[in-house]
């Protein structure tokens, strides 16, 4: 049984230009194409797309989607590898929420030096610290 | 000084370095602290080093391998800081 690329998209819930961009990363492929020269999609293609936004969801990134679609589809891969890069992918998100607290409480400390709604702009105390420049005082945080 | 050795459990490349690894780095610096980590108990402590790959090797709390070094990398990056701490 195969699908036209409208009839896939409308399943998994994407837009065609969605899955072409999928082809042109490497990630999808038609099983065939029509005498008119459209694409064909077969069953593996549609578990296929739902596979990508379902890493999507878990902050998979399309080139690394595509490293464990190779590791699902290698004789040599076991369950294993699919872990550690779970494991690398949670280490990552962890390191970002941590960058992104340090953020939010530079931002709370900026917030709450300033006091005055009537002030000049020229003396906003947050404008100012971006001035300096907020980042390095999130490190310093 | 101390080594640590991040891991996620069932990873069979560090079950057949690791040993080799502790073994050289321990002949080299006879009070050496090694540890091996469970990266998942952890969590915290790996996210403040800096860890975003496995295995990775920290020294002296920071990350110095983000993949499993031969014992002769791992033991020139010991003597450059024995080397630098004398």
């Amino acid at each position: 049984m195969t699908f036209t690329i409208g009839k896939v998209a409308s399943l998994v819930h994407v837009t065609p230009d969605t899955l072409r961009y999928y082809e042109r990363e490497g990630l999808l492929d038609p099983a065939a194409k029509s005498r008119g020269g459209y694409r064909l999609y077969d069953r593996e293609a549609v578990r296929r797309v739902r596979f990508i936004k379902e890493a999507q969801q878990c902050g998979f990134t399309l080139s690394e989607i595509r490293a464990l679609l190779d590791l699902r589809a290698s004789d040599r891969a076991c369950c294993t590898d699919v872990r550690r890069v779970a494991v690398e992918k949670k280490l990552q998100l962890e390191a970002k929420i941590k960058a992104m607290k340090a953020m939010s409480k530079v931002l709370d400390r900026l917030i709450a030096e300033c006091t005055s709604g009537s002030g000049t702009l020229n003396a906003c105390p947050i404008l100012m610290a971006f001035d300096k420049g907020v980042k390095e005082q999130a490190n310093e945080s | 000084m101390r080594v640590e050795l991040f891991y996620t459990p069932g990873c069979e490349k560090c079950a057949n370095v690791k040993d080799e690894l502790k073994a050289t780095a321990e002949k080299l610096i006879p009070d050496l602290v090694w540890r091996e980590l469970n990266v998942l108990d952890e969590l915290d402590y790996a996210v403040e080093l800096g860890v975003l790959t496995l295995p990775s090797i920290a020294i002296d709390g920071e990350i110095v391998f983000s993949s499993l070094p031969t014992s002769r990398q791992l033991c020139g990056e010991l003597m450059n800081r024995v080397k630098m701490g004398a």
